[in-house]
């Protein structure tokens, strides 16, 4: 019989596509050997102890005592919101459940310094008793209590979101035979939501620890001393203020080991889904003492989390905006923020559409695994140990740092956001590939056809969220920007730490108000827009 | 002619060996059935080329198709469902049966005449997820009418389908293939689609095509 090459996949055989997956997937992880490497050549270059004492032991016992402690306070946090936010019916329900959808872009410097605008010494509690009482009421925000607050505010409001979307998939059937079973909220609970929820609870559980494990401006903030230092503070301590490379090179090897280990272990738990999907109204609500809990656990949670934003808008947008505004140093920082934030984006975007191609272009596991995994080594290198790996190297090439420094921050960022863009725009376009296949290769439709007509429409929201999270993790970067920024060279968030350090508390307020309002502008303004370019486009 | 000579294929899952042999004529429809997975859809994936075989021969009209891939097969195929991108207009979704760069007045008027020839004027506007089960299959020959091949594929088209709208689409999928020639392959567990349709008749049994 004779035969030809060609492919009898369903697939429609895409070798551009194939080439491009390719090529992302090999310069990705040709970049993070590069940072290994340079860490570890440094290492090797350089065999003196380090110059200050580093406690390993305890930095490595803190990070994971602060990571472990946020992880199991936000799971029941976020359970408990999920819960109350899947029964009760209320106007405005759909803005509660986008206000903690928001808490995965929030910057942390700006939910710590929100924190501190409520509970600090000159906050809005302490204000009020001591109207009240005449006395100071001395809240322990500093310290551990500090940064387990703002992690859980932050963490617990993200797990809130994503087991929301668990329960409200619930089947409608299944919650009917439920209702004319007359099930109490507790058997409800036990039959019907646990079912749902505890497949993504280890996924998110270890989303999670991870976040806290790399946690770098809320430590930095509220850490409150060196006794509640974590690794990645540590590291940033190591090159900026002590100036001990070795220091710093022997914690980034001990933090990525440490966040190899929990990305591994994740890797075998379900999956988490990153596009969060519509809300859905429950007609079935609780009756007696669960809607009473119900009502307060939601009561809590939307003060707990909305309080630290609202005074942040309204401290930053009273009486320090003004000077802020006649300062240069301010309107530098914030172009260098958007324009840093918006070339990152974009290059996310590129980097994830070429991946997700690529990947949804072969039925091969092995590709597709190869081209899948090396986005996910980004999630192991957090934002300051990947910022040293690129300085060393620079520094080495005999570059200058300050010279590389934007195209540095703008690459950085882009990776930084990478895993969560690829598990965002992965899934649909595998599911477009699985379940249009046949259509699009047996209509013959061309590669730029395949992707205008049929893949952009249906993936376009996605690819707004795309943007906006990558957007708003570059807005909100503080560990990147730290290591490269200089005096000429800031943005927001460096600004916003360097106007607390140098007491320019008003300054700061003012940053973080700006800050929080582009993320939230950002975050609901981005998706529609895209979603409707690719409406249009259908 | 259609002809399939101990067209030959191993599956890999489900254990199965498939050595078809069948021929089909132009204006008639031939019609496969069998239980669940018994091959019917192996068959057609044989034909359209979305699978291999291990052996055997393909030919239309003396022609060897087995060297062409999927696309530039001389096959439309129209699954149960799925057939139609939902998120695309009813012309939009038509138009995709016609070559990249056609000028827009003739894609116009091409989509216009073959939604007037299934019996659907006045729906190109609108979005394939409004339209019913029996609307979409209309619009999925609509672009098979375009797209103008010889040989036309039927995956269980019916079956979706209620009683009313299953007996006009069957209408119009023989009044199509009479029509315009077209060698239709039916595939399909409903003896009532069988019935009204097929010129001929297989049934598969043990992996194998025997005349009903």
């Amino acid at each position: 019989m004779k035969r030809s090459r060609r492919s009898n996949s369903p697939l429609p055989p895409r070798p551009l596509r194939l080439l491009g997956g390719t090529g992302v997937a090999a310069a990705i992880a040709g970049l993070v050997v590069l940072v290994l490497w340079s860490i570890a050549a440094a290492a090797s270059a350089e065999p003196a102890a380090a110059r200050t004492p580093v406690d390993v032991r305890h930095l490595l016992a803190m990070t994971t005592i602060q990571a472990g402690l946020t992880t199991v306070l936000s799971l029941l946090v976020g359970t408990a919101l999920a819960w109350a936010l899947n029964r009760l019916r209320f106007p405005g329900r759909d803005l509660a459940v986008g206000l903690f959808a928001s808490a995965i872009v929030t910057p942390g410097i700006v939910v710590a310094f929100g924190l501190l605008a409520v509970w600090g010494r000159s906050g809005w509690v302490n204000a009020a008793w001591q109207a009240l009482f005449g006395a100071p009421l001395d809240v322990p925000i500093f310290g551990l209590g500090g940064i387990l607050a703002a992690h859980v505010l932050l963490d617990g409001a993200f797990a809130a979101r994503v087991l929301l979307g668990r329960l409200d998939a619930i089947p409608m059937a299944r919650l009917k035979t439920g209702q004319s079973l007359a099930l109490t909220p507790w058997t409800r609970f036990a039959v019907l939501d646990w079912p749902a929820i505890r497949g993504s609870l280890p996924g998110l559980a270890a989303i999670i620890f991870l976040l806290a494990f790399t946690s770098f401006p809320i430590v930095l903030l509220l850490g409150g001393g060196p006794a509640n230092q974590t690794l990645e503070v540590a590291i940033y301590s190591a090159v900026r203020l002590d100036f001990d490379l070795n220091a710093a090179v022997l914690l980034a090897l001990v933090q990525i080991g440490a966040c190899s280990l929990v990305v591994l272990a994740a890797a075998g738990f379900g999956h988490v889904p990153a596009s969060l999907g519509p809300v859905r109204q429950q007609r079935w609500s609780d009756r007696g003492w669960a809607q009473l809990a119900q009502w307060v656990v939601l009561g809590l949670g939307v003060l707990g989390f909305a309080l630290p934003l609202a005074a942040i808008l309204v401290d930053g947008f009273g009486t320090g905006l003004g000077a802020l505004l006649q300062r240069p140093t301010f309107w530098r920082s914030a172009a260098a923020s958007l324009v840093i934030a918006s070339l990152s984006a974009a290059l996310t975007l590129l980097l994830a559409l070429a991946l997700g191609l690529g990947r949804a272009a072969s039925a091969n596991p092995v590709f597709r695994t190869g081209i899948g995994v090396p986005s996910y080594a980004y999630l192991a290198t957090p934002a300051v140990v990947l910022a040293l790996g690129i300085f060393l190297f620079v520094r080495n090439s005999g570059i200058s740092p300050d010279a590389a420094a934007p195209v540095v921050v703008v690459i950085a960022n882009a990776l930084l956001a990478l895993p969560f863009a690829v598990a965002t725009l992965g899934p649909p376009l595998d599911a477009i590939a699985l379940s249009r296949g046949r259509v699009i290769r047996s209509l013959a439709l061309g590669g730029w056809r395949q992707f205008s007509d049929v893949e952009w429409p249906l993936v376009g929201r996605d690819a707004g969220l795309v943007v906006a999270l990558a957007f708003c993790f570059s807005l909100g970067d503080l560990g990147v920007i730290a290591l490269f920024g200089t005096q000429d060279f800031a943005t927001l968030p460096l600004l916003m730490v360097r106007s607390l350090g140098a007491y320019r508390t008003n300054d700061a307020a003012a940053i973080a108000a700006i800050m929080l309002s582009l993320t939230i502008l950002a975050f609901v303004a981005i998706p529609r827009l895209f979603g409707a370019i690719a409406h249009a486009r259908a | 002619m259609l002809v399939l000579e101990d067209l030959a294929y191993a599956h890999p899952v489900m254990w199965g060996n498939y050595s078809f042999t069948m021929t089909a004529a132009p204006g008639e429809v031939t019609a496969v059935s069998g239980p669940s997975g018994s091959g019917k859809s192996t068959l057609l994936d044989l034909i359209a080329g979305f699978l291999e075989p291990t052996g055997g021969r393909l030919t239309l009209d003396g022609v060897d198709l087995l060297p062409l891939p999927p696309e530039t097969r001389p096959v439309s195929i129209l699954f149960q469902s799925e057939s139609l991108f939902e998120h695309l207009g009813a012309a939009h979704n038509i138009a995709l049966g016609l070559p990249p760069g056609t000028p827009r007045a003739e894609v116009a008027r091409k989509v216009a005449t073959a939604l007037d020839e299934v019996g659907l004027p006045g729906v190109g506007n609108q979005r394939a997820d409004t339209l019913s089960g029996g609307q979409k299959q209309r619009v999925a020959l609509a672009r098979t009418l375009l797209r103008n091949r010889p040989v036309l594929l039927l995956d269980e088209p019916f079956s979706a389908l209620d009683d009313d709208s299953r007996a006009a689409t069957r209408t119009l999928v023989r009044s199509l293939t009479e029509a315009h020639r077209w060698i239709t392959v039916l595939v399909s567990h409903h003896q009532d689609d069988i019935a009204a349709l097929a010129a001929r008749h297989y049934r598969i049994s043990s992996g194998r095509l025997l005349l009903a």
